[in-house]
């Protein structure tokens, strides 16, 4: 019964495709997905694209997707092993997830983090502090990163 | 040659038996055939009088009102002119068939003698005239149409009127009210009923017809005329206030069981008459739960199922100081809880046991009250808020501290390590084996409890972590205190910056 929101998703997804994101599903139950984001023009992340992975829970759309990065990525709120700290993520009472939101809305709040990281909530304490203080180091960084892993 | 002969004269005088035989079985058979298709059309109504009386007749769908009271009146010593039947809140016209009033087996109507109009109180006798004439259709038909907007109407009518609505029971149509029958104890379609809302008699006629649930759910809406009593009930009332209308509903899908077989109408749940997909899994069903925010956020009845057992196993349902532990909106809109909570009675019998269970807890924890620490027992106890040492009294009977939720001890409360290997000293003989194993059980699920969990700070609820950062929100929905892992303290700016991630 879920899966069948989530195919209506895909199928919608795949008919006005969002900017720069595209989902294949990785398995025929659309339990998991791997989704590919293009990194925003003027930001460091700009030319990569970046590989996620979103498993989808048996309750969705009750219970929210997980998703992480599986390219690397130096930013303030995602950290090595790809995980993203980002409210909407995550359920009620911790976080703003709806039932309404979707894998679509979800991929396109992961983007817009890309272009605007938030160094008042970290995951990265070390990157957040370079982002806030020494911007240029931060930028030098994080396109390093991305030539060397998303390109 | 002979004997062949008599044999073939055997056959045919058999074959003529058999054949005359055969008719007088057919024609039994018709007979009984159309003596049960009577039967199976007739519909047994019980009649109640304003002398208090109950009349049961055996009445054909196909007639209609004038009918009914041709047969009603000389049980009443009356002329057929001198009755009225009500029905619903309705009186009912004489045009108007049986087919068309929506009565179940065993449905009453009630039979009142036509009193002269100026014995009425209060209300003008052309008033009276015309509710008479525009009010001869059962309210059933009436509100359908009221409720819904006008686009909508042509559908309910054409369903409402006409042979369709057979006795037999036609599963095409449209329901429209739903219920929680506690007979059939399921959801099940519902019928809706009037009464007095001073004597309970059923001999009541509105003076309008309900527009939409508030009308209906909410007492002293409609004003009406006891048709039972009306003397009674207007100068009991000494006239300060007219008589109200009270709706009730009742399961259409069993015979009723009498006066007292009530059904809670489920108001939240209704026909997909825009057809409105369900918002978490986008499909259009029919009939759908519509939640009570502004925006009025429809999901399917299964996804509606599946949102409550995900809140309930996340122990995210909501105590409302009124209506008691239930959910909002799962879109997130405010003001959006559910009023009605018996809508949680489309959870199976073990997820409203649970519900229940739950709802009893959260009641009781918000209440100032603990909960036995017990495996197995749980009971709620509400006791003086000084009060260290509580003894579960109606439950198991353990004797136990307020503060760290072991039993009870003199002095300060021991840490965590310290308690777990207490009372294995002293009785290793004389020991019942089965009540070690039970002993040794809740010793091994404790330990499991303590090992994976740590209490929170402020509600002490066991919490596991699987996972992430040391930040953590009490799950319990009346809590959410925000708290850290290492410190087990509130969660501050110091732990986001020490050992945010441990």
């Amino acid at each position: 019964m879920q899966r069948q929101r989530l195919s209506r998703e895909l199928a919608k997804m795949r008919n006005t495709p969002p900017q720069g994101i595209c989902v294949f599903p990785k398995d025929d139950n659309l339990s998991s997905l791997e989704v590919k984001i293009v990194g925003p023009d003027d930001t460091p992340y700009k030319n990569g694209v970046f590989t996620l992975e979103v498993l989808v829970p048996e309750r969705y759309p009750f219970v929210p997707p997980s998703i992480k990065f599986i390219t690397k990525v130096y930013h303030p709120n995602i950290d090595d092993n790809g995980r993203i700290c980002l409210d909407l993520i995550k359920m009620p009472p911790a976080g703003r997830w709806k039932p309404t939101i979707g894998v679509e809305g979800l991929l396109i709040a992961v983007r817009m983090l890309l272009e605007t990281p938030n160094p008042e909530d970290p995951l990265m304490a070390d990157i957040a502090e370079e982002f806030k203080n020494h911007k240029d180091d931060y930028v030098r960084k994080a396109k390093m990163y991305t030539e060397k892993y998303a390109c | 040659m002979s004997g062949s002969a008599n044999r073939l004269q055997l056959l045919s005088v058999m074959s003529f038996f058999i054949n005359t035989l055969k008719n007088i079985l057919h024609t039994m058979l018709q007979l009984l055939w159309f003596g049960k298709k009577t039967i199976t059309n007739s519909l047994n109504i019980y009649i109640k009088t304003s002398g208090g009386n109950t009349l049961s007749v055996d009445l054909d769908p196909s007639w209609d009102i004038k009918n009914v009271k041709e047969i009603v009146a000389p049980k009443l010593g009356l002329e057929p002119e001198e009755v009225k039947i009500i029905f619903a809140g309705k009186e009912l016209g004489d045009s108007i068939t049986i087919a068309e009033c929506d009565l179940g087996e065993q449905s009453i109507l009630h039979a009142v003698k036509i009193k002269t109009k100026t014995k009425l109180p209060d209300i003008s006798t052309d008033t009276i005239d015309e509710i008479e004439e525009q009010n001869t259709r059962p309210l059933c038909g009436t509100l359908n149409d009221a409720m819904f907007s006008s686009e909508d109407s042509t559908r309910n009518s054409s369903t409402t009127s006409g042979s369709d609505l057979d006795v037999s029971g036609n599963s095409n149509l449209r329901v429209h009210f739903f219920v929680f029958c506690p007979t059939c104890k399921t959801l099940k379609s519902g019928k809706i009923r009037v009464r007095c809302n001073f004597c309970n008699s059923g001999a009541f006629t509105v003076h309008s017809d309900p527009q939409n649930w508030h009308d209906v759910l909410e007492p002293k809406q409609i004003t009406g005329l006891c048709e039972n009593n009306p003397e009674l009930c207007a100068n009991i009332l000494n006239n300060r206030e007219p008589t109200f209308a009270e709706f009730y509903f009742k399961c259409s899908e069993h015979i009723s069981l009498g006066e007292k077989d009530e059904a809670v109408p489920l108001y939240l749940i209704r026909p997909n008459l825009k057809d409105v997909p369900c918002l978490a899994c986008a499909d259009v069903s029919d009939p759908v739960f519509v939640f009570p925010c502004s925006e009025g956020h429809v999901t399917c009845l299964d996804c509606f199922r599946q949102y409550c057992v995900t809140k309930l196993t996340e122990r995210q349902f909501w105590q409302h100081p009124e209506y008691g532990y239930t959910l909002a909106c799962p879109a997130g809109c405010s003001d959006s809880f559910i009023k009605e909570i018996h809508h949680f009675r489309l959870l199976t019998e073990a997820q409203y046991g649970q519900y229940q269970r739950f709802g009893t807890e959260e009641f009781v924890l918000r209440s100032g009250g603990v909960l036995c620490p017990q495996p197995g027992c749980g009971m709620g106890i509400l006791a003086d808020p000084e009060c260290t040492k509580i003894t579960c009294i109606n439950g198991c009977g353990y004797v136990f501290c307020r503060l760290c939720l072991q039993g009870y001890h003199i002095g300060e409360c021991q840490t965590a390590e310290g308690d777990i290997n207490i009372n294995n000293e002293g009785c290793l003989y004389n020991v019942d084996p089965t009540r070690a194993a039970e002993a040794r059980w809740d010793e091994a699920s404790k330990v499991t409890i303590k090992v994976l969990t740590k209490p929170c700070p402020k509600c002490r609820t066991p919490t596991e972590r699987d996972g992430g950062c040391m930040h953590m929100v009490c799950t319990r929905a009346g809590c959410q205190f925000h708290w850290c892992w290492v410190c087990q303290t509130a969660w501050t700016r110091e732990c986001m910056g020490s050992h945010w991630f441990g």
